[in-house]
């Protein structure tokens, strides 16, 4: 086991509101893990907290390295998106290559310029006359020419079409995806990422509700559509959830086997989207 | 850290395109006064040579050496004002804009220091838009005495010795790069509240450059009825202990109505141990250094969220 981000009682005050309370989780190498949450929830503190932009109390530790204290040598294994708007509206995309080129290490132009080669972006160009998905293509261009130990990428399709967004994953898992790399991932488009995440990781109100691989939770969590009786029956095993769907009814189970369930209805292992609403409004209760 | 401030330096340049455009522009204009004034003072040639960098011998040698010298101190004041205004200006958005537009998330996504960062912008300050601005006078003066030089060939006068060979350009280029780089190190409090205001305010940083300078400057004189920060604080450019104070006054013949003889080198008016030794100059460098340091501080340590 490699643990490449370690969080012991991490917390992160702003006055009164704990943006971040008391949180510990492990990343470990090789893993894709989704960060999901509300807005307001705390993951953009998280992961500004992991970036060492902002200070935190508690221990946290990325790549062995204390993230606000040592965040120039741990910035040399990182890469981050945080938005698509950030690149520099001024600079010219060959600027940018030539900027990164200088500056950063593990950075591969030829990389960078084969995958720009790809798009429509012409190396003259300035970043304020590229659309919104030729400013997200560029920058992706620019993270996956760094060979980097972890890829943090904070709503990284906010704004793209759908187009630009089934690329940009597929890019990101063909073309730079290996068990040597870790990314770190959150996004309001929890359907989108559902099938290439490996961990998933809730967060409401500053606290984790949920820490798991993705394939523990088909052991774990269990939908049930079921009507009339079987429904009733079902209901009676304390569902932690349950919508009325066209006459029937879906209930979400935590910690029932699949065994007890069967024969009440149809099971199924429930979507990331629909088990993280189920355990949001759990814990507001 | 050399390579980093190198690439830091060279971003900064083609952020802010205005450091090489307007000593081009300034170089541009005064090439077209001069020609101007060459083709307007052809019309009335032998009246007007004495004026006029002296191109035949009515005028004596001191006056021609007097216009030459004028000519390079004027074009001179002229980039240096620019970059003084230039400067302002580049301080003030070198920490403001990138939060404005957001991209300083991208540029903390590098394996760059905060403070690498408030020292590149610094050295661009002190250093390389000064440097532009004296390429920009030696490029002026040198296409300028060519064109003079050409118009007083055509005249029949002998431009080597009339044009080049009055006045000691080494000298007085040397003087520019002294006085451009002086003004910057003494000037460079005021460099340092730039970039702090422009790392700290959320919204027009020109304003809240210049309130607070002037608020206090007030507020002494209705509280204290002194005026030691309006006289030692905002007049500190006329402070600037570089100038022979002896020599002003030798500088200019009031009688004669032109530059004084002996006064045709701009050299000989700079001290510069006088201006090392000052604690005066000292103190600013200190006073720069707290207010950047300060400007590093509120870039890594605020929320920008």
């Amino acid at each position: 086991m490699t643990s490449l981000v370690s969080a012991k009682g991490v917390s992160k005050y702003f006055g009164a509101v704990h943006a971040v309370d008391n949180v510990s989780f492990e990343i470990e190498k090789g893993r894709i893990l989704g960060l999901i949450g509300p807005n307001g929830a705390g993951k953009t503190t998280l992961l500004k907290a992991l970036l060492g932009l902002t200070d935190c109390e508690g221990q946290l530790s990325v790549l062995g390295l204390d993230p606000f204290k040592q965040r120039k040598e741990m910035m040399q294994n990182i890469c981050f998106i945080a938005d698509v708007a950030v690149l520099p509206r001024w600079i010219k995309v060959t600027q940018l290559l030539d900027y990164v080129e200088a500056i950063h290490p593990n950075f591969s132009r030829k990389h960078a310029e084969e995958h720009l080669a790809k798009t429509k972006i012409r190396s003259g160009s300035k970043v304020r006359e590229l659309s919104k998905g030729m400013v997200a293509q560029l920058h992706l261009s620019i993270i996956m020419s760094i060979d980097a130990k972890l890829l943090v990428l904070d709503e990284p399709t906010l704004g793209l079409d759908i187009i630009f967004r089934k690329e940009f994953y597929a890019n990101l898992l063909n073309d730079y995806f290996d068990e040597e790399r870790t990314i770190l991932i959150t996004t309001h488009q929890v359907e989108e990422i559902e099938n290439l995440l490996t961990d998933v990781m809730f967060i409401d109100d500053g606290k984790i509700l949920l820490d798991s691989p993705m394939d523990a939770l088909s052991g774990t969590y269990v939908e049930v559509l079921a009507s009339g009786e079987g429904a009733s029956k079902a209901r009676e095993l304390g569902p932690i959830a349950e919508n009325e769907m066209f006459g029937k009814s879906i209930m979400l189970f935590e910690g029932v086997s699949r065994e007890q369930l069967e024969g009440f209805g149809e099971l199924r292992t429930p979507a990331i989207a629909d088990l993280f609403v189920a355990m949001v409004k759990r814990a507001r209760q | 850290m050399i390579t980093n401030q190198l690439a830091l330096i060279r971003r900064e340049i083609w952020e802010h395109r205005s450091i090489y455009v307007t000593p081009m522009v300034i170089a541009i204009i005064v090439t077209l006064g001069v020609f101007a004034m060459l083709i307007f003072a052809s019309g009335f040639a032998a009246e007007l040579d004495a004026v006029i960098f002296g191109a035949t011998n009515i005028a004596g040698e001191t006056e021609r050496k007097a216009a030459l010298t004028g000519f390079f101190l004027g074009t001179s004041w002229v980039f240096l004002i620019a970059l003084a205004v230039l400067t302002v200006f580049y301080c003030l958005d070198s920490l403001y804009a990138e939060r404005k537009d957001k991209s300083i998330l991208f540029w903390r996504s590098m394996p760059v220091t905060d403070a690498e960062t408030v020292i590149s912008k610094l050295i661009t300050a002190l250093l390389v838009i000064p440097m532009a601005a004296i390429i920009g006078i030696i490029a002026t003066h040198l296409v300028n005495l060519v064109v003079t030089s050409v118009w007083v060939s055509m005249k029949g006068g002998d431009a080597s010795l009339l044009i080049w060979g009055s006045v000691s350009l080494l000298d007085n280029w040397l003087a520019a790069v002294i006085v451009i780089l002086t003004t910057g190190i003494w000037m460079s409090p005021f460099i340092g509240w730039f970039l702090f205001v422009s790392a700290y305010t959320k919204r027009s940083p020109l304003l809240m450059a210049f309130m607070p300078l002037v608020l206090i400057a007030l507020l002494e004189k209705i509280i204290l009825r002194t005026h030691i920060f309006a006289q030692y604080v905002l007049g500190r450019a006329d402070e600037m202990p570089l100038i022979r104070t002896e020599n002003v006054e030798r500088f200019f013949d009031e009688e004669q109505w032109r530059i004084a003889e002996g006064a045709t080198s701009l050299l000989v008016h700079l001290d510069i141990v006088q201006f090392l030794t000052s604690p005066a100059t000292w103190a600013g460098i200190i006073v720069c250094g707290l207010l950047s340091t300060a400007a590093i501080y509120v870039r890594r340590y605020r929320d920008e969220s």
